[in-house]
């Protein structure tokens, strides 16, 4: 690992000022010249025929420009792939869950927009709901989606290893079921769409965006139009969490009511919407059995999952398969049989939240692991210890682990949380418990999967950096202009991030799963590396040497080991353009084709570069008598390669740790027995507050990763598959109750407290 | 089913009580008075309500300002926000059962919105300020056209969203009088969340000790969130009164407290979640504002 002047330094966020100032321009503050207002009439009911809408009145109404339904759109499903294609943009023949999207108005105002959905009347033919796993596998259950012909949407099945023999030569076996609740996403912006139409046809659309890309070929094949016929250009994003990949009802409808009407139409959703009709992580059901030997060595695993997931497959496919295939890491498992589903239901439609389905996985297996480690009598660090993964490591299941820090993670964390000082004393009710966890840097899936960026070198010596990826506030923007600036030897300040426009930009695939930095990194290196390139060739000559003599630094140029004989960088760059009237831009891209496109029904191949590891220790505080949990500290120990922006890197960590401290303790989206939703206001939905988070230090364990970007791992989703384990951990070591149904409510523990005495 | 934008409404900011009162006149039921408006707005838009008119209060001083003197208390006008009254040091030193419940009201931003008076006039069953102003004996001044009475806060509320306040009336002001010597209380909230969050319980315990700081001379538990109205857990006052505080017997209060709570399940907690935490709560009210008195030199 070589010195470096920007990568490893807590630079100041590119975006920062202009945030906290309340400059930053977000979808829903963007305004056109003639622009309508849009707004959508919602589903009272969770499942039900359409049996006819009539807009007539409301299209009637003074102001009112254009009223749609889903029959405006040609009626092409899509979906994450061909075998998934189940969704419409707003449906035709029947709802599927409370609140969603039927018809929608553009109108002068929104005022008149509101007044109109009033005046919109639908015949529903109401069906039966199914809203539990249960529900949706009964043999005569109603069918929930129109483009199949079975509640189950996906599957997916494997065996690696020998799993009978492992839990032959168990010692100790122990099986056990655990469950996980609906919760919602929680980014701070709501979804809001700006859709304009030029003369020639062409859509510009304005959204709030995780994926723009996915979100583009979605709704250009939802569209029938020809991916070249819509422009998309991101605004400031406010978060996503996987929340924003794919086109929803608000994009659509901006869209279809701006091409009908000519005129810009923008949608602003309120966020009670959200909570109640907009994606969800899925609810789940699992079954998980364990075998190990006397010294805590995991010998075979054997589980079930299913997931419950609305309406609609998403990204589901790929969640259920995840959940399986990351029981194998972070600890070496020598044989696994898995068996996943997902089912369809009549409840909010899943996409998946911060850390995927790994995060429930993760939360059953290190459960269990504790509850193992407890009956064999040996210490939770210690059986973490015995069976982390090493370097060089590859999962029975075929993932390989190229550099683990798992080991010092564990150990470093143990130290800080004080782990060995509360095994002596400690206050009563307070407890520890541990967690750890992996995520991939960017797992391949099919089609277009690689990341690119361009630079383009200003005649002022400055960089515009656009890239294919995504700033929905984690960052991107800033590690991008770090990784360009170490590269070209500018300051920080030199670089600029540009505008995320797919007429200038080549999207990404998608922007998730730690995904970022490791790949759009790897592209910003060698995009910067490319207009070094030409410009060393404009300074070789000046200077009369090899262009690959050359180093770059501290805005000049010069022989190696010779600062004195070389050149301004703007020099270089001045020559160029004046001289020798070049351009210059930078290309770059990478991709890793080294890896599989893993099919997600077998669970085949290996998935992923770049894991990154993380030990969490969570010291809290149960009150016996009310079942109130307080989160007191967290520790991580984290591996995340070579940190870029370690500031913004214990950003990710802490965030991913506090957002899911909710889904442990106190989120749940609560439905009735006709699938409304109960609790969809900020007041009754409750996601934790800044006074409901611990202390949170992250022990950096720097490591090299040898596909990342100066070493570096992809982050931030780590923290968030850790996180839900080590809290129900902490909550048995403080009271000695085991709660395997999330959320831990204090109603729960009360209970499981009084169970424990009466025996 | 999903928030709207307000309806439209036709808006009047009178500067005074007489303009208010012949607007009132004139308006009837057709107007809502509008003072925070962190519960009507909300109301409105969800379209439980659409008022006509709406009658802003916050224009009108003698509504406004917290002042305290050692012969009449403190008063606080209706409009004075949340806020205001956290940032009271009078409130704070003297008065702390109030400032621990306006503390840990809704968050930091709805504080400086939120008003007393329409925390009260909502009549909530959760209102924070309602148990421990019961607590303190506080009255309120409420006002007509050509009328004027007093009514203690215990007597005030009639039921969920429910109060003796007539239509043609409005509250003014909120009288709390000097707490004894020796006498101290306490507000415990417990909330799913540490913050931005209604109460499932809250408890006002309150105790004045006698010249020896030994025996109960005055008792008052005041349960919130727990019946139709902020409701007092006589019995378990009675027990108290004429003995010692202890463990045990703070314990047995908390016991009666609970069997006289008549609370409800909903999305927030379950019935005998809530009768627990009554139990729990008021026991380490009585037991702290106990030790608070005799830890006081």
């Amino acid at each position: 690992m070589g010195e470096y002047s920007v990568v490893g330094k807590s630079v100041e966020r590119k975006d920062g000022r202009v945030k906290v100032t309340g400059k930053a321009k977000y979808a829903a503050d963007l305004v056109a010249p003639g622009m309508l207002h849009g707004k959508i009439l919602r589903s009272p009911l969770a499942h039900a025929k359409i049996l006819n809408i009539d807009t007539s009145k409301a299209k009637a109404l003074p102001g009112v420009m254009a009223v749609i339904t889903g029959k405006d759109f040609p009626g092409i499903p899509f979906g994450t792939r061909p075998d998934t294609r189940d969704q419409l943009p707003m449906p035709i023949t029947k709802v599927h869950h409370f609140g969603e999207g039927v018809a929608a108005v553009a109108a002068v105002d929104e005022d008149t927009a509101e007044e109109a959905l009033e005046l919109i009347k639908v015949d529903y033919e109401e069906l039966p709901v199914v809203l539990t796993i249960e529900d949706a596998l009964k043999p005569d259950a109603p069918l929930v989606n129109e483009f199949s012909k079975s509640n189950i949407a996906y599957s997916s099945d494997f065996v690696f290893g020998d799993v009978e023999k492992g839990f032959k030569e168990a010692d100790h076996i122990r099986e056990e079921v655990f469950t996980s609740q609906r919760v919602t996403i929680g980014f701070i912006e709501p979804h809001a769409a700006l859709a304009e139409i030029d003369s020639s046809g062409r859509i510009l659309l304005q959204a709030s965006k995780q994926s723009p890309y996915i979100t583009w070929r979605h709704m250009c094949r939802a569209l029938d139009i020809p991916i070249s016929k819509m422009r998309i250009v991101n605004p400031f994003v406010g978060g996503a969490f996987s929340g924003k990949h794919d086109p929803f009802d608000v994009d659509f409808a901006a869209v279809k009511l701006a091409q009908i009407t000519g005129r810009p139409v923008k949608i602003v959703l309120n966020y009670d919407e959200i909570l109640a009709a907009y994606r969800q992580r899925n609810a789940m059901w699992a079954k998980l059995k364990i075998g190990v030997k006397k010294n805590g060595e995991i010998t075979a695993l054997r589980a079930e999952c299913i997931l419950e997931g609305g309406p609609i497959i998403g990204i589901g496919s790929f969640n259920i398969y995840f959940f399986g295939a990351f029981l194998t890491v972070p600890y070496k498992i020598p044989a696994i049989e898995y068996h996943g589903k997902l089912v369809y239901s009549n409840r909010a439609p899943c996409g998946t939240v911060r850390g995927q389905e790994i995060v429930l996985s993760q939360f059953c297996r290190d459960s269990i692991l504790d509850m193992v480690a407890v009956d064999l009598g040996i210490d939770p660090v210690e059986i973490r210890l015995i069976n982390a993964i090493p370097s060089n490591w590859k999962t029975v299941n075929g993932i390989v682990v190229d550099v683990s820090g798992l080991e010092e993670c564990i150990r470093k964390a143990a130290d800080e949380i004080g782990w060995a000082r509360s095994r002596v004393s400690r206050p009563k009710g307070r407890g520890i418990g541990f967690s750890c966890a992996s995520h991939p840097s960017g797992p391949r899936l099919g089609g277009h999967f690689g990341s690119s960026v361009m630079l383009k070198l200003v005649e002022d010596g400055k960089v515009i950096l656009t890239h294919g990826g995504t700033e929905i506030g984690q960052g991107a923007n800033t590690v991008f202009c770090q990784m360009a600036a170490e590269v070209l030897g500018l300051p920080y300040e030199d670089i600029i991030p540009g505008v995320s426009d797919s007429d200038t930009t080549i999207f990404d695939s998608g922007m998730f799963g730690d995904r970022c930095t490791y790949w759009t990194g790897n592209a910003t290196i060698r995009a910067a590396e490319d207009l070094k390139n030409q410009l060393a060739v404009v300074a070789a000559k000046e200077l009369g040497v090899d262009p690959k003599e050359l180093e770059f630094k501290d805005r000049r140029i010069f022989v190696k080991g010779n600062p004195q004989k070389g050149i301004d960088f703007l020099l270089a760059v001045r020559r160029a353009y004046y001289e020798r009237g070049e351009p210059l831009y930078g290309r770059g891209y990478w991709a890793a084709t080294d890896i599989d496109i893993v099919d997600w029904k077998t669970g085949k191949g290996n998935l992923a570069h770049g894991l990154d590891f993380i030990a969490t220790a969570i010291e809290l505080e149960v009150d016996r008598e009310t079942g109130k949990v307080t989160l007191i500290k967290g520790v991580h120990g984290d591996d995340a390669g070579q940190p870029i922006n370690p500031l913004m890197l214990e950003g990710q960590v802490n965030g991913g740790s506090a957002h899911m401290a909710g889904h442990a303790l106190l989120e749940e989206s609560l439905y009735d027995e006709k699938g409304r939703v109960l609790n969809y206001s900020w007041r009754d939905y409750k996601q934790p507050t800044s006074m409901d988070t611990p202390e949170y230090i992250v022990e950096h364990v720097h490591t090299h990763d040898p596909y990342g970007p100066f070493g570096a791992k992809g982050a931030g989703e780590a923290s968030s598959c850790s996180t839900l384990a080590a809290i129900a951990n902490g909550i048995y070591d403080a009271i000695g109750v085991r709660i395997k149904d999330l959320p831990i409510t204090p109603e729960k523990i009360l209970k499981a407290l009084k169970e424990k005495e009466g025996k | 089913m999903f928030i709207k934008r307000l309806p439209q409404f036709e808006y009047h900011y009178p500067k005074s009580l007489p303009e208010l009162f012949s607007l009132m006149a004139k308006y009837g039921d057709k107007a809502k008075l509008l003072a925070g408006g962190t519960d009507l707005l909300v109301s409105m838009k969800k379209r439980e309500i659409s008022p006509d008119h709406l009658i802003n209060l916050k224009e009108i001083p003698e509504l406004k300002g917290i002042s305290f003197n050692e012969r009449e208390g403190l008063r606080i006008g209706a409009l004075t926000t949340i806020d205001e009254i956290e940032q009271s040091e009078i409130v704070k030193n003297r008065y702390q059962i109030l400032w621990e419940a306006v503390s840990v009201m809704a968050s930091p931003q709805i504080r400086t919105l939120g008003t007393i008076g329409g925390n009260l006039a909502s009549a909530i069953p959760s209102a924070d300020t309602a148990p421990p102003l019961i607590a303190l004996g506080a009255s309120l001044t409420i006002k007509g056209i050509s009328s004027e009475r007093k009514c203690l806060v215990e007597e005030f509320f009639k039921g969920p969203g429910e109060s003796v306040l007539k239509t043609d009336e409005i509250l003014t002001e909120i009288r709390i009088p000097v707490p004894p010597e020796r006498s101290a209380g306490t507000y415990l909230k417990m909330m799913r969340r540490n913050a931005l969050d209604l109460a499932i319980v809250g408890v006002a315990t309150f105790l004045k000790l006698d010249r020896d700081k030994k025996i109960c001379e005055d008792v008052k538990i005041v349960l919130g969130a727990v019946a139709p109205t902020p409701i007092r857990a006589i019995r378990a006052e009675k027990l108290l009164i004429g003995k010692e505080l202890n463990e045990a017997i703070a314990d047995e209060a908390g016991r009666i407290a609970s069997e006289e709570s008549k609370p409800i399940s909903d999305v927030r907690a379950s019935k005998e979640y809530r009768k627990t935490l009554v139990h729990v709560l008021t026991r380490r009210g009585l037991i702290k504002v106990n030790s608070m008195i005799r830890e006081r030199s």
